[in-house]
């Protein structure tokens, strides 16, 4: 599979608030690869939004490089594009919405890459449409709930078409209905649009739907492979301070009670179906 | 301090063209030493409720008695009713303002006029009940404190008031798996050494699974069930109908059922739900 | 405690009504005028007939009249104070004196010119609530940057300005909101915002407005992070997604604005002022 985003030896350091030196991003090589459903997760200040503030250009490498498409994040030049086909939501839709109202926020965007007027209507009336948004068009986002509001940012960043998009811990503030909601969504347009989508979370829950999974801490990748690969590996999981998803949970601590079921479980219906096998 | 609540009604906006009524008649009680989890979908009413419990809000219709004083009283101290029912609220940035830790935690203290060694040694213990090191976090920088440490110093200030009953509002939303941990260590302790009654508002099942002796669910301000916590999540049928999440050592143990497994318990955690499916399994090969 | 509920300025209530309909361009460039004849206004008929504008207009926006009013609760304390201010400071010549009162004595004078400049704020702040209850925020700057636009010749940065400030009353209601939570996490640990002496009370203050500007400033710098992961640039290469048209309501409305015009500046004319 062919790479959009290739990361190479990055490094990143910034000035904390009582002026000493940290090291966010310490060696990071990763790809994300074209259509995929990449979820990178890590306890807080792990370094995953130090990372993926790299790929659409909001950071750019203190060492070490990330090509995006054929173009280095490092040029100034490239940046424009870069954010045209990568683009990212952040974890609270509050501080995100640009207007009051819903369909004007979403034409922000396109409004913004200068498209006619024509386009921005198409497009705009396409995002709602692919969101389930339009009975909400001519609201004010105030009027929506959490998990509404998130699909609201989340079309206004498909307007713009990207071939990629980054979700920031998109759920972290949500009830879970929300959730629910805002992760059947963000499937639904990798499989139906085919938009490569990097998903930062803590929520074992949505990294099992993920295609890869990449595990950070301290700045540095310490894990990368499919979930049902990694979620075997219990003990490792919970040393870098991230649980497993509850279903892995339960058939670990039954198999540690002597129940002989497999190591890779990650539903409650693989659950189920192996323990209903067990002679 | 018992709290009894008699036919509550709130509307939120009142007197404006967006009024809308947020709470229906609301009536219950809750004792001394209870640990209440009140949960419901969002914007179900449940934070409108817990603000009544201490004069935050204040009733439109029917009455709030804390301790045997009405809220609505124009008599009643209401300065010394809110430190007698502490609030935490959700995010910890709208109570943190001092620059160290231990100087939030004394603002309660300071307002209650206590001399400084009195201050200093509430400080101390509450620093303690929530696991913050004295010596280590003291002068510690607010802004240098992790997710889960800001909210158990921001829990800590309002425990420094010496409250009786402690409302906890969704205080682990956003937090990572580590830092959701650390807080609901320190809620278990709360309740079982300190022996404070907690009311513990949240929208997620789980943790109220985990930690209510007692669930209250509220749907559309209008209470939809009250009970012990194993009885309300026997009714996940009705929990569902409503947009709840049943927790997931539930759903598994139900989905064994409808397969023809026979579990006796509702299980609350994940301790229990793998104890109660490896000791079926072992009777079941018992038997053979 | 709900501070929401007393703010009426740059909410918006929907409708349908003649004022609603109007061109954004329409309703600021009245309010403008009326602004400017408050501005110049010295008599008590041409306020009345002011009055009796901008109660009909609430009137036809189908705007509840208590709600209207109930804007004006928290300024009511500033209103006063500055009708006192005037009443005893503004003296002229030929004024004479109501009653003293140590070494200050009122006069006539400073009666009329406190209410005048009452007057005149109440009818700013009216005319200005009214134009934004009826307007929403983004057909509001639609409307002064299309009318700002002519300054783009001079360099004059239009579009962020008029950026800038939808998104300062967007986050109005959002911060109004979080004050709210404040308090009340402060009131939680013993605050009592009413008791004490002015010092006191004035101390009060911090425990509230610290996490108030901490959290303004974090929504603030995430929010820019957002424009700009959404190829925010300023306003050079930006196209719109719609365009404003003047309709047949705009033209009996820019009628309705001359006559009324007209008769406040005959007012202002015929009438002697009381100072």
């Amino acid at each position: 599979m062919q790479p959009i985003i290739e990361v190479t030896d990055l490094t990143y350091m910034y000035r904390s608030g009582s002026g000493k030196n940290v090291l966010a991003l310490n060696g990071v090589t990763m790809q994300v690869y074209r259509g995929e459903i990449l979820a990178i997760t890590g306890q807080n200040g792990s370094g995953k939004s130090t990372l993926a503030r790299h790929f659409n250009a909001l950071l750019t490498p203190k060492s070490g490089t990330v090509i995006v498409d054929g173009l280095s994040v490092a040029d100034k030049k490239n940046t424009a594009i870069i954010r045209r086909s990568v683009g990212m939501v952040f974890q609270n839709p509050d501080n995100q919405l640009v207007s009051s109202v819903v369909e004007e926020d979403i034409a922000f965007g396109p409004e913004n890459l200068g498209l006619p007027q024509a386009e921005i209507v198409d497009r705009v009336d396409w995002a709602l449409e692919s969101l389930n948004l339009g009975a909400y068009r001519h609201r004010s986002p105030n009027s929506l709930s959490e998990g509404q509001k998130q699909l609201v940012a989340i079309a206004g960043v498909l307007a713009m078409k990207p071939q990629c998009i980054i979700l920031d811990e998109p759920t972290a503030h949500l009830d879970p209905k929300g959730r629910c909601e805002v992760l059947e969504n963000v499937l639904r347009l990798n499989r139906d649009e085919g938009i490569t989508t990097i998903l930062l979370t803590h929520f074992m829950n949505e990294v099992v739907h993920c295609d890869r999974m990449i595990v950070m801490d301290q700045g540095q990748i310490k894990m990368t492979g499919t979930p049902r690969d990694l979620f075997k590996l219990a003990d490792q999981i919970k040393a870098l301070g991230l649980d497993l998803p509850p279903a892995s949970q339960l058939a670990h601590g039954l198999k540690l009670k002597g129940l002989a079921l497999p190591g890779n479980i990650l539903t409650l219906e693989e659950l189920v179906n192996s323990l209903c096998q067990l002679p | 301090m018992p709290i009894t609540v008699k036919d509550l009604c709130f509307s939120y906006q009142k007197g404006t063209p967006f009024e809308k009524k947020v709470l229906h008649n609301i009536s219950l009680t809750i004792d001394d030493g209870e640990f209440v989890g009140i949960i419901g979908p969002t914007q179900s009413g449940k934070t409108t409720l817990a603000q009544h419990f201490n004069a935050l809000l204040m009733p439109h219709g029917g009455s709030v008695t804390v301790n045997g004083y009405l809220t609505s009283d124009p008599q009643a101290d209401l300065v010394d009713l809110r430190l007698k029912v502490g609030y935490v609220f959700q995010n910890p940035d709208y109570q943190l303002f001092a620059q160290t830790v231990g100087e939030d935690i004394a603002f309660g203290p300071q307002n209650q006029k206590l001399n400084k060694e009195e201050i200093k040694e509430r400080v101390a213990a509450v620093m303690a009940q929530v696991g913050l090191d004295y010596d280590t976090f003291n002068q510690r920088d607010i802004y240098a404190l992790s997710g889960g440490q800001k909210r158990r110093a921001a829990i800590a200030g309002v425990l420094a008031c010496k409250p009786e009953i402690l409302i906890l509002d969704d205080v682990t939303a956003g937090l990572d798996p580590r830092g959701r941990e650390e807080i609901m260590t320190v809620i278990r302790d709360l309740h079982q050494k300190q022996k404070i009654t907690i009311i513990f508002i949240s929208n997620s099942m789980d943790e109220a699974a985990e930690l209510a002796e007692r669930v209250i669910v509220i749907d559309q301000g209008r209470i939809f069930l009250d009970g012990a916590v194993r009885e309300i999540f026997k009714q996940s049928a009705q929990l569902r109908s409503i947009g709840l999440e049943i927790p997931e050592v539930i759903s598994v143990i139900e989905m064994l059922q409808k397969r023809g497994c026979v579990l006796p318990t509702i299980p609350l955690n994940l301790a229990e739900a793998i104890d109660c499916i490896a000791t079926a399994y072992r009777e079941r090969e018992e038997n053979r | 405690m709900e501070l929401t509920k007393n703010i009426t300025l740059g909410v918006y209530l929907p409708g349908k009504s003649f004022i609603h309909r109007l061109d954004p361009r329409t309703k600021i460039i009245a309010s403008g005028i009326i602004i400017s004849l408050l501005l110049i206004i010295r008599s008590y008929p041409a306020y009345g007939v002011v009055f009796l504008f901008v109660a009909a207009a609430v009137l036809i926006a189908g705007i509840p009249a208590g709600y209207a009013f109930s804007g004006f609760k928290p300024m009511l304390p500033v209103l006063i104070f500055m009708w006192i201010f005037q009443l005893f400071l503004y003296s002229s010549s030929d004024a004479k004196t109501l009653f003293s009162w140590w070494i200050f004595s009122a006069t006539d004078a400073g009666f009329h010119m406190g209410a005048l400049v009452t007057l005149r704020v109440i009818f700013l702040f009216g005319v200005t609530t009214l134009l934004t209850l009826t307007t929403s925020m983004v057909s509001l700057t639609d409307g002064l940057e299309s009318l700002l636009s002519p300054l783009k010749a001079i360099g004059l940065p239009t579009q962020e300005l008029v950026m800038t400030m939808v998104i300062a009353l967007r986050f109005v209601l959002i911060l109004a909101e979080e004050l709210d939570k404040i308090i009340k996490a402060q009131m939680a640990r013993g605050v009592a915002f009413d008791r004490g002496n002015f010092i006191q009370k004035t101390k009060k203050i911090f425990p509230v407005f610290l996490p108030l500007f901490i959290s303004a400033f974090k929504r603030a710098e995430e929010l820019i992070i957002a424009m700009e992961a959404r190829s925010y640039t300023g306003g050079r290469h930006r196209t719109k997604m719609k365009t404003l048209h003047l309709g047949r309501v705009d033209l009996e409305a820019g009628l309705i604005m001359i006559a009324f015009t007209a008769l406040i500046i005959y007012l202002i004319l015929i009438t002697v002022p009381p100072i």
